[in-house]
Parts: structure tokens; C-alpha cells; sequence
């Protein structure tokens, strides 16, 4: 299909394109006003309607909202604003909070496959229905029964059963140990499969089949009306407001409608956001946001000033390795190739030095940052090779901020201790002498500028890396092709759409690519991210997996993910296995984890005020996930 | 009798057409490296879903089955043909699931109808019509003027013009929407005029460039014509230039450009990719562009199914009716 566009660093026609059209977009507008605008298309008072960009476009099925069907877009409003989920996330503290359950699971024996829930009372339905443990079970029982339900099957593996007590408690027995009950039925990222259901409504219903819409909702919003061809979707405020969750946990909600809206690609999204058409927009590149800031005043991103990025997303990015595919099935090659990275240049060319650096498996967010990545770098800093050199550079930061002073940037901090939180704790040293030495004593050699592999042949790289989407991690292909590149490797990038993408890392159709695997999370309980890691789940090349897809097998590391496997989330023991996980992949190397994921999503404060940002850090900005509707809440209409 | 005979044969071949098509639309997606099952675990697995491997090989399992992917390709193919054979149902789409194809095409071809067919015969109409006289009259002014107006606009890339008609109209001139978005209940008269206002932008963009191709195609046919003898007979004839432009010129240059156009009607089942992306229109062209990416056999073998039978059905016409078009035909 739509494989294999360009090679050797250049970039798409698409980007060509694009940055021909950015460029057009800016020039065009400059001086053009924003305009004023008192109702909106769809007929509502603007300043009473919280416009968000939708993150998938446009909806070709509009008319369906069941969140079972396996192919039915939630993220048009639904899982944002009118659902609840038993436990959802707070961004800022990386805690996993009580949303419709009242508080988080009592373990009823000591193997963690038995426990009470309580649930939230005087909850009711938008149709003045109220909430019980009656629609929890039968949620439940629904799931487990119905085989048209193509999540039943990963339910039942590991949920036995869901008991009603009382009205607002119930019992889970699970089919396994499971320490961790709040991450398999609540969200830790974005949301949950498990979506709490009104028996009242669903009972009568196939729900393989069932279109569920208009939906009955359980969070402060209720569905108001939508674009047939499902370019947009309103959602009003509930006069019962005060018996949904977000009216127990945060109060009342300021907008009376949000309006999820689709304006499609990039420019016409921020066209929209310039003509104060949008208030929040979804990531966008660094270009488009500083067209938009020169465009609208009134148009902020999450810092001020540089790196003007999030830089909390729970996704790090970096270099994946097939490690069953040789070369890459030895550390000593993969160390090399992450020493003849020079980091200050590939994050420069990925988005002007705008990222975080990290050394570790571990995404480096702001709570992990305190977690993991400053109390690691004593060891980061000792820690050496077998041949005893030390690859830890702990000085990267520093350098690259007087390397972006020096080119013309502001606003970067100068303490050294600001510029590390900011920038990195460190990353490894750019040394291509040592990434020499270990090649050749693997029997790399060197003809001409050119590396050859052991067998004599010429070494050649292609990185997989996305087409039109996660542009962070397309761009950091290009820039670790020219980094390897200068080093003497020949490396390609082959860009694909999702599909083939995804399709080749689960497969292991591939041996070096632009992925971020299991790296995602945002608690300091590492289980998710690492459990993957485990050799159990390693699968021959052509085999699906979506665990494990570098097919690593490492027995010391296993053997921590083993340990890590019966602690609970709150055992302190956690952070210390986690650490150790965290050695073991530094010693191993099978993936060079670069960056944390810089999330460019500006907020309009023509009509709305007190988003959050980096000096009001309340939630992070993100616009997409179950835990969007406690932000909403806390958005206040600009004083007139 | 020789025309029944020469009906049958075309009939066969037109048959034999959308056979090998079908069987092509249904084998090359699923030689390409795209599974939709890994495609829509991704997906899964991109929302954070935390689900460890048994879920996840459980899911896998579901989904493949849910998707019709089991048995092997000759088994897959023998339902494929059954089932399109006997009921024309195309399944679920695997990106959309459980939405039927059937659904999803219903609900775009009449956006994509509607936009391609006004713009692609206003474009026709306009561009014979003004590549005609620009061939006839190759000198005059408005002639010239003409001509560098379609040469100038034909190479711009499709991409830029429709993004630079966007900013001037939707931005600076808040005149047109920036992207399709409809209000009023089905078919009431608000939402007629919402759908004609939203179309508006979207069909100038592809008039622009068509309208410059088809100057330039009939002004050349029509400046060779001018020079053939019998051109040159009439005029000395003493005929007018508009009767021999309405008689003798007119009806030799129109006759591809007749063909190209109901190839063009045919390809319109491909919806237009590009300006349905630009304006999120939502015609059959986003729905090939969502199908291609998420490895969506089911929608893409509807989708491409149609336009395979619409493109040869419109060629099986155009051979039907030439003869009545073209005496020269009819002799032979």
C-alpha cells in the first residue's frame, strides 16, 4: 500500500507540501483581524460554548455511540463529557482517582483475586434514572455473556465475576492475582474499555448491535444534536448537573455546551482556532503554533515561552530494535548506535530542541522526573560498559541550552538544575571513537566511510516510521537516518500509515523502527510499561504479538517483572523494582529511548479562561482522554 | 444479426471485466503488509488500554473472527464471491466495525455525486466551450487571454489552490465555510441550501484545474480541424463562423472529449480524494483513504467494486452509443 515513499533522509512530498502551505498560511494572514463571532454554526451563544477540536477528524459512522463496537469513535464527546469510568486518572499527581467507583478496591484476600468496591452515591442517568451496583454487574454480565462483543473475550480472561452487595457495593473476583484491579477496569492514559452501562436502557437491547444513540449519559453533559456526516457533535450541560461525578468532584461546570468539532487537516484546524472558531485544539506542529500565536494574541500554548511544548505526555520516543534480527540482537551493537547519536543535533532537528531527553525506559514526565530519572543519575553516571567506559553525559542539557541561547533562543532558564528539569536529566555521550571501538570488536569493519556488517557486506539501516501521523516520531527517524548516516552506516527511512506500521512492529517485520512500544504511562507504579518486556510473550517473527515486540529475552529482567507482578500499586517496593528494571534495560539497551513526547496543544482565551498550562498546573492539557470532563469543569468564561 | 453478436460480445467482455476486477480488489489487500487485526489492536493499545498478553491474544482471536479473516485466502475468496454474488453485501467495515459497508458507501456517494458530477460538466461545458473559440480564433485577444488563464491554472498543484481558495474565501472573506458542515433537518430547505452553500467552495476548486485540461484538449483538436480541407471548403463556401463551428467543427472535436468525459463520470466513483481531505467532504473519497490506511478490506473492495463497475459500465455505453454519435461508425 502506502509504503516506502522516500529514502535517505528526504523528506516526503507531503512535508514538502505542507511546509509550502504552512508557509503560504502565514505569509497570507498576516494582518487579517480575528473576528468576532457571537453565535456559532450550530446555533449556540459562543460565549456559553467550549469549542473542542476532535482528535480523529471527521466521524463516518456519527449515528453510533456504542462503545462496545469495536470500530465506533467515542472521542467525538462521549468519553470526555457523559461517561464515567470506575477509576480515572489526575495528571498532575500521576494518581489514579474514584469516578463512579467511591473509593479504590479493598482487597479481600491476601492472592488479590478477590474484592469489595464501593460505588459513588446519588449518581443518577441523564433520564433521571439513579446509578446502583445493579448497572455495574449487569455491565459486567453483559460483557462476559456476549460474545458479539469483541472485548468479551479479553473481559473474561481476566474478570470472573462482578456480585451486587447492596445497591452501592459490589464484589470482583478475578480469574487471576491481579494487585492492580484499578488499571484493568479504570484508566491510567486516555481511558478504559470498561464502560459502565444503564441497565434500564441496555437490558432490552442486543448490545452487539445496539447503536446507543442518542446515549443516556452518567456524566455532566447529556447529547444535544450533531452533524449527520459527523463533522461536529454538541453536548449541553444536565440540569442534574450536581448528580454526576463531575458535579461531586469538581461542581459545576462552567460551560453550558461543549462542541467537539472537526475542521480536518492541520491549516484549516488552525485557521479555525485563528478566526476564534476553536478553543482548544489537539497537537499541532511547532510551525503551525507559531503561525498561530503571531495570528491571534489571545492564543497560548502550554508555556509562554520555549519550549512553549507539554512536555508531560506519558509516551517517550526512541529507537526500537527487532533484537531477534541480527545485528540487533547484541547489546554491544545497539550501544554503539545510540553513541553515535549526537542528541543535541537530532533534538534540534525533531522540533528545535523543544524535548526532554531521556536515558531511561521511563517517560520523563514531571512525577517520574521525581520518581526515577533524577534519583537514577548517581548510577546513570557510574554505570559502564564492559569495557569499562561511562556513556552517561549528565551535562547534555546544559550544552544544548547554550547551544539554543547561542542560536537565537529565549526564555531558557540558566541554572544548570532548571535547564536539567527542563531539558533532561542527561542522555549518552555522542562519541563516535567508542561506537567505533565496540563495532569493530564485533567484527564490524570499516570500508572507506562505510560500515560493513561481520559477513562483509555493506550495513544498511531502514527505520520504520509513521507516514501522517505521530509527527514527533517520524521526524526523529529522519534525524537518527542523518545522525547514522554522518557515522558512516547507510540508513533509510521508510515511512508507512498505521496499518503496515503497526502491522510490521507486532509481526516483527522489521528491524529498526521509529516506535514507542509499551513506553506509555504516567504513574509511578512501572507494571505497564514493563510487564511487555517479559520473555514469556516473545513470539517468532511472523507471529502477532502486542506484547514484546523487540522480542527481548532477558531472564534477569523477567525476573524482576515477576516480582513486580504481586506487589500492588501502593507497595513502596514498587519504585525499587521498578528501578532496577530500569538498570537492567539501560545494561541491555534493546530500545534507545530518546525523548519524551513534546505535545504542542494550544488553548484560545478569547472566550475561556484558567486552562490548565505550566504555571497552572492543575491537569495536564490532555483534551482526548476520560479525564477531559474534570478540566472542562474547571474552564470559567472570560470576564467581559 | 452482426449487431446482436457485436451486443453479446461487449456484454461478455464487460462481465469478464468486473470479475477479474473483483478478484484483484480482493486479493491485493490482502497480499500488501497490512493486517486490519494488528491495525485495530494498535488502536486499542494507542488508547492505553492496559491489557496483558492473554487479553490481548484473546482480543486478537475475537477480532479475526469477528472480521471474517478465518480459513485460508481460496476459503476467504469462495465467501466473498457468495456473498457478493448472491445478496451485494460487502460485510462490516473492519476500521468502522460493526457498520456496514453498504452504510457507509449509501451515505457518501450522494455528497460525492453531487460535488463531482456539478463540477465535472460545469467544467466540461466551460472548457469546450471556451477552448473551442480560443481554437478558432487562435489570434485574437480574448483568445490568448483565454488560453494563459487555463495554462496558468492547470499546473498550479490541486493542494495549494484549494488551500489559497480556502483563505481567501473562509478566512480573509468570510464568505464560505472552512469545511463541510451541514444544519437543518434531511432534505428540509435549510439544509439544502446548507449543502449547496458548503459545496460551493469545494466544486470551484476542482472546476479551476478540470476547466484549464479541457481548454487546452479541445483548443488543440480544434485548431488542427480548423486547418483540414473541408474547414477550409466551408469558408470558402461563404458559411458563417458560427454555423461552422456548430456543424463542422464541433461535432468532429467533441467526440473524445465525449468519451474522456464518461470516463471522468465513471472515476467519479472514487470520490476525489484530496479536496474531500481539504474540506472534510464527506464523499467516497475519505472513505477509500480511511480503508487504504487501516487496512479495511471490506470497505475498500465496496468502495473499489463500485468504481470498477461504474468506469467499465460508462465505457460499455459509450461503445453502445457511438455508432449513433459517429455515421463513420455506424458504415464500418
Amino acid at each position: 500500500m502506502s509504503e516506502t515513499r522516500n529514502r535517505s533522509g528526504i523528506r516526503s512530498g507531503g512535508i514538502a507540501v505542507f511546509g509550502a502551505a504552512a508557509l503560504m498560511v502565514g505569509s497570507m494572514l498576516a494582518g487579517v483581524p480575528a473576528l468576532a463571532q457571537e453565535m456559532t454554526d450550530v446555533g449556540t451563544p459562543r460565549d456559553q460554548t467550549l469549542i473542542v477540536d476532535m482528535l480523529n477528524a471527521r466521524v463516518a459512522n456519527p449515528n453510533t455511540m456504542n462503545p462496545y463496537q469495536q470500530g465506533v469513535t467515542i472521542n467525538q464527546g462521549l468519553h470526555q463529557m457523559a461517561e464515567a469510568l470506575m477509576w480515572d486518572i489526575d495528571t498532575a499527581s500521576g494518581k489514579q482517582i474514584p469516578d463512579l467507583a467511591a473509593d479504590m478496591p479493598e482487597a479481600l484476600n491476601s492472592d488479590y483475586t478477590k474484592f469489595k468496591v464501593k460505588l459513588r452515591q446519588g449518581l443518577t442517568w441523564s433520564d433521571g434514572k439513579p446509578f446502583t451496583a445493579d448497572d455495574v454487574v449487569f455491565t459486567a454480565d453483559m460483557i462476559a455473556k456476549t460474545s458479539g462483543i469483541a472485548y468479551s473475550a479479553a473481559f473474561n480472561n481476566a474478570i470472573k465475576k462482578f456480585t451486587k452487595v447492596d445497591d452501592y457495593t459490589v464484589e470482583i473476583e478475578t480469574t487471576k492475582p491481579t494487585p492492580r484491579l484499578p488499571i484493568v477496569l479504570g484508566s491510567l492514559i486516555y481511558g478504559n474499555p470498561f464502560h459502565v452501562v444503564p441497565k434500564h436502557v441496555w437490558e432490552k437491547v442486543d448490545p452487539a448491535t445496539f447503536s446507543n444513540f442518542p446515549p443516556v449519559t452518567i456524566s455532566a453533559y447529556k447529547y444535544k444534536s450533531s452533524d449527520p456526516n459527523g463533522s461536529w457533535f454538541l453536548w449541553e450541560k444536565r440540569e442534574d448537573w450536581k448528580n454526576s461525578d463531575v458535579g461531586q468532584i469538581v461542581g459545576e461546570p462552567k460551560a453550558q455546551y461543549v462542541l467537539f468539532r472537526s475542521y480536518g487537516t492541520e491549516e484549516k484546524r488552525v485557521l479555525a482556532m485563528a478566526q476564534n472558531n476553536m478553543d482548544i485544539l489537539t497537537d499541532i506542529s511547532p510551525e503551525s503554533l507559531d503561525i498561530l500565536r503571531k495570528q491571534n494574541p489571545n492564543v497560548h500554548a502550554w508555556y509562554d515561552g520555549f519550549p512553549y511544548a507539554n512536555l508531560d505526555d506519558p509516551c517517550e520516543r526512541g529507537i526500537h530494535f527487532n533484537t531477534s534480527k541480527a545485528p540487533y540482537d547484541k547489546a554491544e551493537t545497539r550501544w554503539a548506535l545510540a553513541l553515535a547519536i549526537n542528541l543535541q543535533q537530532a533534538s534540534i532537528a525533531t522540533f528545535s530542541g523543544m524535548l526532554r531527553a531521556s536515558p531511561l525506559g521511563m517517560p520523563p514526565t514531571s512525577v517520574l522526573m521525581k520518581t526515577y530519572h533524577k534519583p537514577m543519575v548517581p548510577w546513570l553516571t557510574d554505570f559502564a560498559l564492559s569495557d569499562g567506559y561511562k556513556p552517561f553525559d549528565p551535562d547534555y542539557a546544559v550544552k544544548l541550552a547554550d547551544q539554543l541561547r547561542s542560536e537565537g533562543a529565549t526564555d531558557i532558564p540558566t541554572d544548570p538544575d532548571k535547564v536539567r528539569d527542563l531539558l533532561g536529566v542527561g542522555w549518552w555521550k555522542f562519541d563516535p571513537d567508542e561506537a567505533s571501538k565496540l563495532l569493530t570488536a564485533q567484527g564490524f569493519k570499516k570500508d572507506g566511510d562505510k560500515w560493513q556488517t561481520p559477513d562483509g557486506k555493506p550495513w544498511t539501516i531502514t527505520i520504520n516510521a509513521p507516514a501522517d501521523f505521530e509527527v514527533q516520531s517520524q521526524r526523529l527517524a529522519f534525524a537518527v537516518a542523518n545522525e547514522w548516516n554522518a557515522f558512516g552506516i547507510e540508513t533509510n527511512v521508510q515511512q508507512m500509515q498505521d496499518g503496515p506500521f503497526f502491522t510490521a512492529e507486532n509481526t516483527g517485520n522489521y528491524e529498526v523502527g521509529s516506535y514507542w512500544g509499551s513506553s506509555c504511562g504516567i504513574v509511578p507504579d512501572p507494571f505497564v510499561r514493563m510487564e511487555g518486556w517479559h520473555k514469556d510473550y516473545v513470539r517468532p517473527n511472523g507471529t502477532a504479538t502486542s506484547s514484546n515486540q523487540g522480542r527481548y529475552s532477558n531472564d534477569e529482567l523477567s525476573a524482576l517483572i515477576d516480582k513486580l507482578r504481586t506487589v500492588p500499586s501502593e507497595d513502596p517496593q514498587v519504585v525499587e523494582i521498578g528501578t532496577d528494571i530500569l538498570k537492567e534495560l539501560v545494561k541491555g539497551l534493546p530500545s534507545i529511548e530518546m525523548f519524551g513526547t513534546s505535545k504542542f496543544v494550544p488553548v484560545n482565551e478569547t472566550y475561556w479562561t484558567n486552562y490548565p498550562s505550566a504555571t497552572n498546573y492543575y491537569e495536564g492539557p490532555w483534551w482526548w482522554w476520560s479525564n477531559f470532563k474534570f478540566i472542562a469543569a474547571k474552564i470559567e468564561p472570560k470576564a467581559k | 444479426m452482426r449487431l446482436l453478436s457485436q451486443i453479446a460480445t461487449r456484454l461478455i467482455s464487460y462481465f469478464l471485466v468486473i470479475a477479474f476486477g473483483l478478484t484483484t480488489i480482493f486479493f491485493v489487500p490482502r497480499f500488501a503488509p497490512n493486517d486490519p487485526v494488528e491495525a485495530m489492536l494498535a488502536k486499542v493499545s494507542s488508547t492505553g488500554s492496559f491489557m496483558d498478553a492473554a487479553q490481548s491474544d484473546a482480543l486478537r482471536a475475537s477480532l479475526t473472527d469477528a472480521f471474517g479473516l478465518q480459513g485460508s485466502l481460496l476459503e476467504q475468496y469462495g465467501r466473498f464471491v457468495k456473498r457478493v454474488l448472491l445478496t451485494g453485501d460487502f460485510g462490516p467495515s473492519l476500521a468502522m466495525y460493526p457498520t456496514p459497508v453498504s452504510e457507509l458507501i449509501g451515505r457518501a456517494l450522494p455528497w460525492t455525486f453531487g460535488l463531482l458530477l456539478s463540477s465535472t460538466l460545469i467544467a466540461w461545458v466551460l472548457g469546450n466551450f471556451v477552448g473551442l473559440l480560443a481554437g478558432w480564433r487562435p489570434n485574437k485577444a480574448s483568445s490568448r487571454i483565454m488560453e494563459a488563464v487555463a495554462i496558468t491554472i492547470y499546473p498550479i498543484p490541486y493542494y495549494i489552490l484549494a488551500l489559497v481558495l480556502s483563505i481567501l474565501f473562509s478566512y480573509i472573506w468570510t464568505v464560505f465555510p472552512l469545511t463541510t458542515s451541514v444544519h437543518g433537518a434531511p432534505w428540509s430547505w435549510a439544509f439544502v441550501k446548507s449543502v449547496v452553500w458548503n459545496s460551493i467552495l469545494p466544486a470551484a476548486s476542482i472546476v479551476i484545474v478540470v476547466f484549464g485540461w479541457w481548454v487546452i484538449s479541445v483548443k488543440a483538436q480544434t485548431t488542427a480541424l480548423a486547418e483540414e480541407e473541408f474547414i477550409r471548403y466551408a469558408r470558402l463556401k461563404g458559411l458563417s463562423d458560427r454555423r461552422i463551428i456548430t456543424r463542422y467543427i464541433l461535432p468532429n472535436a467533441i467526440l473524445p472529449q465525449i468519451t474522456f468525459l464518461a470516463l471522468q463520470i465513471g472515476l467519479m466513483f472514487n470520490g476525489s480524494i484530496v479536496t474531500e481531505i481539504l474540506f472534510e467532504y464527506p464523499g467516497l473519497g475519505h472513505l477509500i483513504y480511511t480503508a487504504v490506511i487501516q487496512g479495511d478490506y471490506n470497505l475498500l473492495m465496496g468502495t473499489i467494486s463500485l468504481s470498477i463497475v461504474a468506469v467499465a459500465t460508462a465505457t460499455m455505453i459509450i461503445d453502445l452509443i457511438y455508432p449513433l454519435l459517429d455515421p463513420r461508425i455506424r458504415a464500418r
